[in-house]
């Protein structure tokens, strides 16, 4: 059985996002002891320089170049998936648990008629067989699952689950002449992006979150620039989301987004488990609340206990100072 | 116009959630809801009947004969008609076969419109809306935020795309999944409430559907399977940090972040 393993690389605004490095670095990984070859997929149109730069990351690069496949559609994208898949055959093709990857991966495994496991973060190598790491009900229980043999096998991953390690692989670069297929079904009015240099939430390094203790709306500026100073972004409790003081885009939690950045630090966050279900997979996690019987204390590896806007100024300054050392 | 709500029933976030001491099955405290995102979706089929003629609004879930609640809840909240596609008792671990069945169901009974939860809170997967729609040959737009119909065969959705939003007529039979943000799902009255609890659940055995078989949907047919459970390692104890002031907590803090959690 043919063991290559396929990423498909998710570009945003001209870039490839950080979460395709990460899939690419673990498949190389894997690749490495199942004796096998990571293949980068990228679809997309007038993409020869992001070609380029995955040339480091994986063993062959697909490139799939065609106009009707400038802006992202589950339709265009699928049938140009479903041929590769057809065409190569791979053992197992990995992708990002993004909004994105949860609109065109299930449809994908559907169509396929494959198996798939969503939303996973760690998978190993062992026994001859990929075993899949997916947390349950918020993180309270962990799996490991495995697909059954003969299946193609889809596994989409949370940003931020692995480390990008560039191995210099120098691969090849092979063009791909694919046929694009359009659902006429459906038809594109306009789309609005956000005007935001900002790094996407799930694939921040740094958050730092406010809740009900930050008091008002005005009060996130302070947050807003210590997440620039660390090149990091804001995220609010629902609490703050459903008192319209934060978009929703912006929401940590169950029915918001699962984070798991480098450096979590919540001000003025109780800790309910619905926040706490959606951050607790963060590297570092940082609590300051003035009530010392907080749940987040919980969670926290680094607690102070202090009003929140006392101790933010000192915090912005302190910060301040580490990035003029670097 | 003919709509189908496809939900599901949960465990509550705060219901305890132990393993069993074989590590290969979960057991679960009695609290159970729905779905939260899946109420946006009956919320928005319920407005959608507001607004156009002859209108039905069936519910359905693939569940065991507990999650019948769910779909009184539904009923509860403005719902016509509810089915129990009955797993008897054995939740299936593969959504490709969940999906296949409801999408067996809803070929079977006909729609027009398809409404779905985002995503399910237990496992997250946001698979079975997409898959189903891949099943009927039909088109979908994940996570809509805006919804209205224009025409027996047509609607405009706005929703969440990366990094912004975006506005598509999708022809109809179509599904959509529903992101917070849509609406605001209303609290059943006491009399919904009285009428969910005398409404007939329709109780179908999948096997019984269009083109599926019991090979097709048992676990035989699963094509992922669950090697253990763990629990989580729990994290060690807070560290809180001292100080007289806030300046020296903060300086305090960012030594150690630098130097003992090098997260800095």
């Amino acid at each position: 059985m043919s063991k290559e393993i396929f990423v498909f690389v998710e570009c945003k605004d001209g870039s490839i996002r950080k979460v395709s490095y990460e899939l690419l670095s673990k498949a190389k990984e894997i690749s490495q002891k199942s004796s096998s070859i990571v293949y980068a997929v990228i679809i997309g149109s007038n993409q020869d320089v992001l070609a380029n730069q995955l040339k480091d990351f994986a063993d062959k690069v697909l490139i799939v170049d065609n106009e009707k496949l400038s802006k992202y559609r589950w339709d265009t994208f699928l049938s140009v998936m479903e041929q590769i898949i057809k065409k190569y055959k791979p053992y197992v093709m990995f992708g990002p648990s993004t909004t994105t990857g949860k609109d065109i991966f299930p449809r994908l495994a559907a169509r396929l008629n494959g198996a798939i496991i969503s939303d996973a973060v760690d998978v190993v190598f062992d026994e001859n067989t990929l075993k899949i790491k997916k947390p349950l009900f918020g993180g309270k229980i962990i799996s490991w699952m495995k697909c059954k043999d003969d299946s193609t096998f889809f596994v989409t991953f949370r940003p931020n689950s692995f480390i990008v390690e560039n191995r210099s692989l120098n691969g090849e670069l092979i063009k791909e002449n694919i046929d694009v297929s359009e659902d006429s079904r459906i038809v594109s009015i306009s789309t609005e992006k956000r005007e935001t240099k900002k790094v996407d939430l799930q694939e921040a390094d740094f958050i730092i979150c406010g809740g009900r203790g930050m008091k008002g709306p005005e009060h996130f500026q302070d947050l807003e620039e210590i997440a620039d100073i660390m090149g990091g972004r804001v995220g609010a409790s629902r609490a703050v989301v459903d008192s319209k003081w934060r978009d929703y885009d912006d929401q940590v939690g169950k029915s918001g987004k699962t984070v798991s950045p480098k450096l979590y630090v919540g001000c003025g966050v109780s800790g309910a488990l619905h926040h706490t279900m959606g951050m607790d997979t963060s590297k570092v996690i940082v609590a300051i609340n003035k009530d010392p019987n907080a749940l987040i204390f919980q969670y926290a590896d680094y607690g102070i206990i202090d009003d929140v806007f006392n101790v933010l100024p000192a915090l912005k300054e302190e910060l301040k100072k580490i990035k003029k050392e670097i | 116009m003919n709509i189908l709500v496809c939900v599901k029933q949960v465990a509550d976030t705060e219901a305890r959630i132990l393993l069993t001491s074989d590590k290969k099955s979960i057991e679960i405290e009695n609290k159970y809801n729905m779905n939260f995102f899946d109420e946006f979706a009956v919320e928005e089929a319920i407005r959608t009947k507001g607004k156009v003629k002859d209108c039905q609004i069936s519910v359905c879930t693939y569940g065991s004969n507990k999650a019948t609640e769910v779909l009184r809840t539904a009923i509860a909240m403005g719902a016509d008609k509810a089915y129990l596609l009955d797993n008897n008792g054995y939740d299936i671990e593969d959504p490709i076969i969940t999906a296949k069945i409801l999408a067996s169901f809803a070929k079977t009974e006909g729609f027009d419109l398809i409404f779905c939860g985002r995503q399910a809170i237990d496992d997250e997967n946001a698979n079975i809306g997409a898959m189903m729609a891949e099943f009927l040959n039909i088109p979908h737009v994940s996570a809509i935020l805006k919804f209205d119909v224009l025409d027996e065969k047509k609607a405009r959705v706005e929703s969440e795309i990366e990094g912004g939003k975006e506005i598509q007529e999708v022809q109809l039979p179509a599904l959509f999944t529903t992101q917070k943000g849509i609406n605001e799902p209303r609290v059943p009255l006491i009399t919904g409430v009285m009428k969910a609890m005398k409404a007939q659940i329709n109780i179908i055995d999948p096997a019984t559907l269009k083109d599926l078989s019991k090979g097709m949907i048992d676990e035989s047919a699963s094509k992922i399977s669950v090697l253990t459970y763990e629990t989580p390692s729990a994290r060690p104890t807070v560290k809180i940090i001292d100080g007289e002031t806030p300046e020296q907590k903060v300086k305090a803090l960012i030594d150690i972040l630098k130097d003992e959690a090098k997260a800095l």
